[in-house]
């Protein structure tokens, strides 16, 4: 067996053993260190059984024909998966650290303390299905561990429940749309595996093909948290506990992906542009709108759940970039529009799970997600506010850290393809180098805020001014995924053989490479152009260099600590700060006709007299498009059918045995 | 490689470092002699450097490193995209990694750095500096990347050093209205990075009209001495840019020591130029209201825009 | 002149017709608006000088010293006094905010590009390489057209609209007949004279210029 199978089978043994454990143990602070450490190994395994598929490039396989009835199940690890697989497996190791004294206190039960394995195992196994009925199982495995997971908080949250019907109602809805394109592409096979899939599906018509791609679109399109399908991201990852969202929001979502790139690149084969087109439409509109209300949200995990729709709307952007070079025959740029995806995919994973377990601290140590009720926190909780900006700089897409070089690909394949002699690639990379721009100056400044406003100067509540800092476990936790992205932006030559073989194992993007590695410096296959590591890190060793500079002048060794001097004004209170709704009301209101926002100002009177004021109140709130023009007509519509069809059952008996004898004659009639 | 290469990144980096401030000191000196008054020299802004690093470092008492850091980080990005962009020479140790959306992310790197600092002392007016500023980046990310990309498609690469060099081959290349647009798209955005007239007031005393100088009210002594200095080096950096994408003449194309004299000499000469215009530029405009800011920098999205769909349409 | 220096010329002028263009969406000021209309029709007049001196046709080159006069000259002035004369009548006030029709610009610009590839295929010469950015300068007139408040705008974009449709006549056929484009230019000047007058009676029954006001004839 290969280094890649041992570890494979070790992680699955080790999730078994963890979810075993959850179930048996008594003791519950046993009980969460004990699975908390298994599903860790579980994912360490993982994690080295992807490293093991992408070094080599040979595929896992296994199959199991009878263990389903029907179909069997059956696995192939192929080094595309295996990024996946490897982002699933390096995220539940740091979140399942994390949670060990994360959910020491409440969330200790044995239910959800076995449920997370579960869910980290599904998560390990999707993308190593290899069949229609494996691939189907398991994800909706995955869904229902999720969803059970997300409702683990409703005693202390209202809105918990609301949030897990949302999900649940829309991740079934995606899953009808897969399990319809599935079954047509089965259909049309031998059977449902996915060699006899890929073997046939080039004889489909055209037509059933772009039926099949608009399934995926819908189904794969939703649990990436695309728009119009969103609305469920926004609400369901804030609800569940903090490690689940990390791993909802970095993992995941990436799921999605893998699922639009495996069917339109793998089993279909490429498609016309028209395809790739809607889809960049759908990844362009998906990231402003995501990044717009993250800048409008003040809620902190709302906010990060926001940002993953943005950055999945980005990942689309690239995959739709990238079958659109396929389509109009550039394979050079296709592979390296598809190598920024996959880069983008691993270092999101990396710094969204980083945020997501900050913010996760944060509410443990203060108990408030608001930002507007946060603030000075970088004193009392020095580590997760070090860590957050480091997620914050790293999101931004910032040289040193990580997603500067995935941000950097992607333009570069997309500013290249812009010279296309096609016309509909000329016109529509232009338009996504745009949206891409955008979204990053919006990024920085919702990041900015963020870090801003929760972290630094002084606590605006109670709350914030008694915030302690968090446990070793969570600290760990966040260290594991600090040092990945600090490691990914400085060793990224590692993964690029790994790429290259991930590209290749696909199908459908024939090409060489899509970057190049000189010792530091990567470099596009086709110029020499590049970017190198050694900026970032000589950024550091600059700001290094001048603080101890600073330190040798004549009166520069101590810094004396004194009042602000706020223009001449005494006594620093918490009231004179921005507030997080504050910092962003100038851009919110050059997008207010995007967003809408709201204001409801209501103003009490005294008793006495009109011209004496009791109190004023002021809310603002921004409402989601989609939500208010798309899902209630659709809502209402649904609801008014229903009503309707409530004619049919009037209470009469005898009308219901008469629908028994109509269907009766009319099926004898069929049969003729 | 030979040692006058490797000097090429030092030698620009000195350079801006001492012609930041002199550029300043140009700007504030054509300013007074059009208003009528005589100025200060245009050394003053070096003598007020030199001032301010003899005094006492200070720290607000409720900032965190963060405040510490920023002009640090300001600073260093700064230079490093100093020693990366083709000032003075166009072959460089650095020359290969020179690339017009790395300059820009390592920009954005200092102006974030600064806002999170003017965050940190927990003051309103640095809250208000920093909101707004963060505002005009966001706005001038997409005019940036999109005169970058028109440049590129124009030139066939996003290597500056190359670019330039094309541009060198090629001066004719310069009037076509494609290239003139995202120049033009590429000016309005270095306005409004660099903090000048109309998008910001940096002469101004009323806190409630500034930008970049809200933010960096809270700095004092050698801090503040670092901010000054950053953003006169990315102004040096901003005009030295515009002017090789323009006119790229004089800049050297091998490392001898006679042809980097000459083109240190034009560049001094060329952002001199730049100052003066920028100077007289200023004295006859005024600062606009910090809502028409977008509309400004939707103008110059929209004309970076049309550059790329007519540089793709032209190629 | 040479090949290039000639398409190059071509591209500039129609190009600065454009950014003229879209400028107008951005200025609020409506006299700043006419002079822009006037560089504007200066520029589509001496695209048509250009190729008339190319093919060395004197009467092209007579028809475009005709049309500059009319475009660059008559025309901003009749808008001009025009726009004096209300006391109000000084800002725009459009019905889409200045970001959102920059941004709308930017598409329709686009949409040009996209939807004209197959006609600039169809011929080799350097003028059809001109004809998207005359099909900009359309869809951005009659986006201005559609979008304004006042009624000197309105027919500031209407203007826009008509200069487009020259340009793209001149480049498509390269050199329009005589007759033809005296036609047309003379029906421009008399819509322009009635519909001042129009906007004159307006300013005098109404007191101001504002299109939303001609919604009370309904009533």
């Amino acid at each position: 067996m290969s280094f890649a199978e041992i570890s494979l089978v070790a992680a699955l043994a080790t999730g078994a053993a963890a979810i075993a454990a959850a179930l048996a143990i008594g003791e519950p602070r046993r009980r969460t260190l004990l699975t908390g450490v298994l599903t860790a190994g579980c994912g360490a395994g993982g994690l080295l059984a992807a490293m093991g598929v992408l070094a080599t490039g040979r595929p896992v396989e296994a199959e199991f024909p009878h263990l389903l009835p029907f179909a069997g199940l059956s696995f192939r690890l192929d080094a595309f998966g295996a990024v996946f697989v490897l982002v699933a497996g390096g995220g539940a190791s740091a979140a399942a650290l994390y949670g060990i004294s994360y959910t020491r206190d409440h969330l200790s039960g044995r239910s959800f303390q076995a449920l997370v394995p579960a869910f980290v195992l599904t998560l390990l196994l999707v993308p190593a299905a290899n069949s229609m009925s494996t691939f189907l199982m398991l994800w909706e495995l995955m869904a229902v561990t999720s969803l059970l997971l997300v409702l683990a908080e409703q005693r202390r949250s209202p809105n918990a429940r609301e949030a897990a019907m949302w999900y649940g109602v829309m991740t079934h809805l995606g899953f009808i749309a897969l399990l319809l394109m599935f079954s047509l592409l089965a259909a049309h096979a031998a059977d449902g595996s996915f060699a006899a899939i890929r073997h046939t599906s080039s004889t489909m018509a055209p037509a059933l093909r772009s039926l099949v791609f608009l399934l995926a679109l819908v189904g794969f399109g939703s649990k990436a948290g695309m728009v119009p399908l969103h609305a469920w991201l926004p609400r369901a990852h804030p609800e569940a506990p903090s490690h689940v969202s990390a791993l909802m929001s970095a993992v995941m979502v990436n799921l999605g992906i893998y699922g639009l790139v495996r069917v339109g690149f793998g089993l279909l084969g490429g498609g016309p542009s028209w395809w790739w087109l809607v889809l960049l439409a759908l990844g362009a509109v998906s990231a402003l709108f995501g990044i717009l209300h993250a800048l409008a949200s003040t809620d902190l995990k709302r906010m990060l759940a926001y940002s993953t729709t943005e950055n999945m709307g980005l990942v689309l952007v690239g995959v739709a970039a990238a079958g659109l070079f396929t389509s109009t025959g550039h394979p050079v740029l296709a592979a390296a529009a598809l190598g920024a995806v996959l880069l983008h995919v691993i270092n999101h994973a990396a710094f969204k799970g980083l945020l997501f377990l900050a913010a996760g601290s944060v509410v443990r140590g203060t108990g408030e997600r608001d930002l507007d009720q946060l603030g000075g926190l970088m004193r009392r909780m020095p580590v997760t506010g070090a860590m957050f900006t480091l997620g914050a700089v790293a999101i931004t897409a910032l040289p040193p850290l990580n997603g500067f070089m995935s941000e950097w690909l992607l333009l570069q394949s997309l500013i290249h393809g812009a010279q296309s002699h096609v016309v509909a690639v000329a016109v529509a990379v232009p338009v996504a180098i745009a949206v891409l721009a955008l979204t990053t100056g919006l990024t920085a400044a919702t990041f900015v805020k963020a870090t801003g406003t929760g972290f630094l100067a002084l606590p605006r509540t109670r709350a914030a001014e008694d915030a302690e800092e968090s446990p070793r476990s969570m600290l760990l936790g966040m260290g594991v995924l600090a040092g990945a992205c600090v490691f990914l932006a400085i060793a990224v030559g590692v993964l690029a053989g790994g790429l290259a073989r991930a590209i290749a194992a696909v199908g459908g993007v024939t090409s060489p490479a899509p970057f190049r590695v000189h010792g530091t410096t990567v470099s596009l296959p086709w110029q020499i152009v590049g970017t190198s590591v050694v900026l970032g890190v000589a950024v550091v060793v600059g700001v290094v260099a001048i603080s101890v500079a600073l330190r040798v002048l004549p009166r520069g060794a101590r810094r004396r600590r004194t009042e602000n001097w706020g223009c001449g004004r005494t006594q620093q209170t918490a009231r004179m700060e921005y507030t997080a709704s504050s910092f962003a009301e100038p851009l919110v209101r050059v997008f207010d006709d995007v967003l809408h926002p709201e204001l409801d100002i209501d103003v009490t009177h005294r008793e006495e007299s009109q011209y004496y004021v009791e109190s004023i109140s002021l809310q603002r709130g921004i409402k989601d498009a989609f939500e208010e023009r798309v899902y209630r007509p659709v809502l209402g519509g649904v609801a008014a059918w229903g009503r309707w069809a409530r004619q049919i059952q009037n209470g009469s008996v005898h009308r219901y045995l008469a629908y028994g004898f109509v269907a009766l004659v009319l099926l004898l009639v069929a049969i003729r | 490689m030979s040692v006058t290469r490797a000097a090429v990144p030092i030698l620009q980096v000195v350079l801006v470092v001492v012609a930041g401030p002199l550029l300043i000191g140009v700007i504030r000196k054509v300013r007074a002699r059009l208003e009528g008054r005589v100025g200060a020299p245009i050394h003053q802004p070096l003598r007020d450097l030199r001032k301010l690093l003899t005094k006492e470092r200070l720290l607000p008492e409720h900032a965190s490193w963060v405040f510490a850091l920023a002009p640090a980080v300001l600073v260093s990005s700064a230079v490093a995209t100093a020693a990366l962009v083709p000032l003075v020479s166009t072959v460089s140790p650095f020359a290969h990694v020179s690339d017009l959306v790395t300059i820009t992310a390592l920009l954005l790197l200092g102006t974030v750095a600064l806002a999170l600092g003017a965050l940190d002392p927990g003051t309103a007016f640095g809250g208000m500096g920093s909101s707004r500023e963060m505002t005009i980046a966001a706005l001038t990310e997409p005019t940036l990347l999109l005169s970058i990309a028109a440049i590129s498609i124009l030139a066939g690469t996003t290597n500056l050093p190359a670019v330039v060099a094309s541009t060198l081959h090629r001066p004719e290349a310069v009037i076509s209205i494609g290239y003139l647009l995202a120049i033009v798209a590429l000016a309005i955005a270095t306005l409004a990075e660099s903090a000048r007239l109309p998008v910001d007031n940096p002469n101004t005393h009323l806190e409630l009209t500034m930008v970049h100088e809200a933010m960096v009210l809270e700095y004092a002594g050698p801090d503040l001495a670092l901010v000054e200095s950053g953003s006169s080096i990315r102004l040096a950096i901003f005009l030295g840019l515009l002017a090789n994408l323009l006119v790229p003449w004089g800049i050297a194309t091998t490392p001898s020591v006679a042809r980097l004299a000459l083109g240190t000499l034009a560049f001094v000469g060329k952002i001199s130029l730049l100052a003066i215009l920028l100077g007289v530029f200023e004295v006859f405009t005024a600062k606009i209201r910090l809502f028409r800011v977008p509309e400004l920098l939707a103008l110059s999205l929209v004309l970076s825009f049309l550059a790329v769909i007519i540089a793709v349409v032209h190629r | 002149m040479t090949r290039a220096t000639y398409a190059e010329l071509l591209n500039l002028l129609a190009g600065i017709a454009l950014v003229a263009a879209v400028l107008t969406l951005w200025r609020r000021k409506l006299v700043a608006i006419v002079r822009l209309l006037a560089v504007q029709g200066a520029a589509v007049a001496a695209t048509g000088l250009v190729i008339g001196i190319d093919r060395a046709s004197v009467s092209a080159i007579v028809l475009a010293t005709l049309a500059f006069a009319l475009k660059a000259g008559v025309i901003p002035l009749v808008l001009l006094r025009l726009v004096r004369r209300g006391p109000d009548a000084r800002e725009t006030q459009p019905l889409v905010n200045v970001s959102a029709s920059l941004v709308a610009a930017a598409l329709l610009i686009a949409l040009a590009f996209a939807s004209t590839s197959a006609v600039v295929s169809l011929s080799s010469g350097p003028e059809s390489r001109v004809i998207p950015l005359g099909f900009a300068i359309v869809l951005v007139g009659f986006f201005s057209l559609a979008t304004r408040g006042k009624a000197p705008s309105q027919l500031v974009g209407f203007l826009l609209f008509e200069n487009g449709v020259a340009l793209v006549a001149v480049l498509a056929a390269a050199g329009v007949s005589v007759v033809v484009e005296l036609g047309v230019a003379l029906d421009v000047l008399l819509a322009v004279l009635v519909l001042q007058v129009l906007t004159a009676r307006m300013q005098d029954k109404f007191g101001s210029l504002d299109l939303d006001q001609l919604q009370e004839l309904h009533d």
